[in-house]
């Protein structure tokens, strides 16, 4: 029972990497191993996303998830192993730098400014010239605070739009940095457990923005409440301690030995 | 919502109230020395320079979180680039010596000068100096802090490093810098054939001090303040938006050292002479204070601060010698009572620091 199930997730996940390169690749890791101080957070981990695709990646406490995309955007130094972008590489590369290639990364807590006003998060993050000199020419034209409207109305913040962000709540301030995600318009979307804090009404909203984002970027997210991971995932990777375990559809994922072992464990199951 | 709409789309620049209190207070600036006398014109000069040294040290305090003890050092190059240009014209007969080299030179058996301070005898090349030798200095130094890993607290520690290295360096260096006295007797500022009276030295300083103001408010309510203001708060997240943080600091940090070196060599004429003193940490630390009481990010905070204190320390001085112990309890109350200084004290809508990209049109 067992072997078959390994034998079918391994050809699953063939299936999904040709999936993969027919969408041509946005990003793609090969081997990426990260150590700190001699503890080994990432042992080799391979990870394919191809374009307008949605993976989300699993796991417990501790296999490396924000690490993987700490690595990605250039936070943490990786050992060995590459990260592709488009195809180039870009391994440890500044997280401006890799920012301005168009990978956004949400933070696991709201990584957001609460001393500014909710207008002024998305201001900062909105796409275009970040250099010093075009930053003081720049104006607040028409055509920008349209465009920071539409994204305050899609994450549902327009009323708080002059607010200070410390004035919001938990839930409304993942909203903020969701938005400013948006707002930068990348083509790779990085969101660490977008939901976490958030009612379940508000992480079904959240859910239903994952998917229209998703139309025009590939998204990466990480994520703990596997109803949400129901409402959104094509494609799940489980991570534990530092490798992957296995990845597919959330089926194969829920009923894979292996996962319910160290993962998932039997409410979750009883559950599903 | 249609109403929220409406308003962030009319929302644009028109800054009227900022405009007008800035006015009044420039012409009251302006009426100050006909009405007040000589002595209360130049301390008033002296007070109002210290404050846009203030308000140079309050862009990259105030608004970009950078403590720094270095101001001193910066306002001091520039008071050097205009002390060496007044000492090397003053007439023959004023110099002590009969001759052209300086009393301090001659002193420590200097026969000729040195080939790296000849230049400063031209007006042009000392202005020039005056504003490229604190920002270049700056421009180095922030090259290599800001560009490390160092951050935060360490900063500042460097900063005052830099301070008493060079205070050292200054008072070593006899021969070419006049050691602790530094360069004193120096002649008085003479402009288009004509020596300008401290009045002029007023009004120059009057419109220097404005135009920094009138400066340093345009950028820092543009969308560069509001990075600024980002990388106050936090300086990693920024970067994740494709901004390269240490060039910002940078690009501050360079345009604040000009600012406080064009101060120093404003300081020259009017006080005539400059000294190590003013590389002291003691001197960096006066800055920091005036920003502290006037109110960190408030760019009229420091101005208000070295102002009221200049006067206090003017007023306690001809009773008592400790007008120190007076400046600390001030010091020590604002600090307790008035975390953001006496500029917390006005309504908040006179406040820039707060506001939104959006508010400031409200």
């Amino acid at each position: 029972m067992a072997t078959s199930s390994v034998v079918e997730t391994d050809k699953v996940v063939n299936e999904t990497s040709d999936v993969a390169s027919d969408r041509q690749s946005v990003l793609s890791v090969k081997d990426l191993k990260v150590v700190f101080s001699g503890f080994k957070a990432l042992k080799g981990v391979d990870l394919e996303v191809g374009e307008n695709e949605i993976v989300t990646i699993i796991g417990p406490n501790g296999a490396g998830k924000s690490t993987l995309l700490d690595a990605i955007v250039g936070k943490s130094p990786v050992a060995s192993g590459h990260v592709y972008y488009h195809g180039k590489d870009i391994t440890n590369q500044s997280p401006y730098e890799v920012a301005r290639m168009g990978i956004g990364r949400k933070f696991q807590n709201p990584n957001v400014y609460n001393e500014l006003s909710v207008f002024d998060n998305i201001l900062l993050a909105l796409k275009g010239s970040h250099g010093v000199f075009a930053s003081i020419k720049s104006k607040l034209t028409a055509g920008k605070k349209d465009k920071i409207i539409s994204v305050l109305d899609r994450v549902g913040l327009l009323e708080k739009g002059y607010s200070k962000v410390s004035s919001l709540s938990h839930g409304q301030k993942q909203w903020v940095e969701i938005g400013m995600v948006i707002a930068q318009d990348p083509t790779l979307v990085l969101l660490d457990e977008p939901t976490a804090g958030m009612t379940p009404d508000e992480t079904h909203l959240t859910g239903e923005i994952i998917k229209t984002i998703s139309q025009n970027h590939s998204v990466v997210v990480i994520e703990h409440d596997m109803e949400f991971v129901k409402q959104i995932a094509q494609r799940i990777v489980v991570l534990h301690q530092g490798e992957k375990l296995t990845e597919g559809s959330v089926n194969e994922v829920q009923s894979n030995p292996k996962v319910i072992e160290v993962y998932l464990g039997r409410e979750q199951i009883d559950a599903a | 919502m249609a109403e929220v709409v409406g308003r962030i789309r009319q929302a644009n620049y028109v800054p009227k109230r900022w405009l007008v209190t800035s006015l009044v207070l420039l012409v009251i600036f302006a009426v100050f020395p006909f009405v007040a006398g000589e002595f209360q014109t130049n301390l008033m000069a002296k007070l109002l320079l210290f404050g846009t040294l203030g308000v140079s040290l309050d862009l990259v305090w105030g608004f970009t979180g950078i403590l720094s003890f270095a101001h001193g050092v910066f306002f001091t190059l520039g008071g050097y680039a205009m002390a060496y240009y007044l000492k090397l014209n003053l007439s023959a007969t004023a110099n002590n010596y009969g001759g052209t080299l300086p009393d301090f030179m001659v002193w420590n058996g200097l026969k000729e000068l040195p080939w790296f301070i000849s230049p400063l005898q031209y007006f042009p090349v000392a202005v020039i100096a005056m504003v490229v030798l604190p920002a270049g200095f700056a421009y180095l130094i922030g090259s290599f802090i800001f560009r490390s890993k160092v951050s935060g607290v360490y900063i500042t520690v460097i900063t005052l490093a830099i301070s008493s290295a060079l205070t050292t360096f200054f008072v070593s260096q006899q021969a070419y810098t006049g050691g602790t006295n530094g360069i004193t007797d120096v002649s008085k500022l003479i402009l288009f054939g004509a020596t300008v009276p401290p009045i002029g030295i007023y009004f120059i300083i009057l419109t220097f001090a404005a135009l920094v103001m009138a400066g340093s408010w345009w950028l820092t309510q543009s969308n560069f303040g509001l990075i600024l203001r980002s990388i106050k708060e936090n300086e990693q997240r920024i970067s994740y938006l494709g901004y390269d943080v240490a060039n910002f600091k940078i690009f501050i940090w360079t345009l604040s050292a000009g600012i406080a070196g064009i101060a120093g060599g404003l300081f020259v004429p009017l006080n005539k002479f400059i000294s190590p003193v003013y590389l002291g940490v003691a001197f960096g630390t006066q800055i920091v204070i005036w920003v502290a009481v006037g109110g960190r990010g408030t760019l009229f905070g420091p101005i208000i601060a070295a102002i009221l204190l200049g006067q206090i320390q003017n007023s306690v001085d001809r009773i008592t010698q400790d007008w120190q112990l007076i400046v600390g309890v001030i010091l020590v109350i604002v600090v307790l009572f008035l975390p953001d200084g006496l500029m917390s004290l006005l309504p908040q809508k006179f406040l820039s620091k707060k506001s939104s990209q959006l508010s400031r049109s409200e």
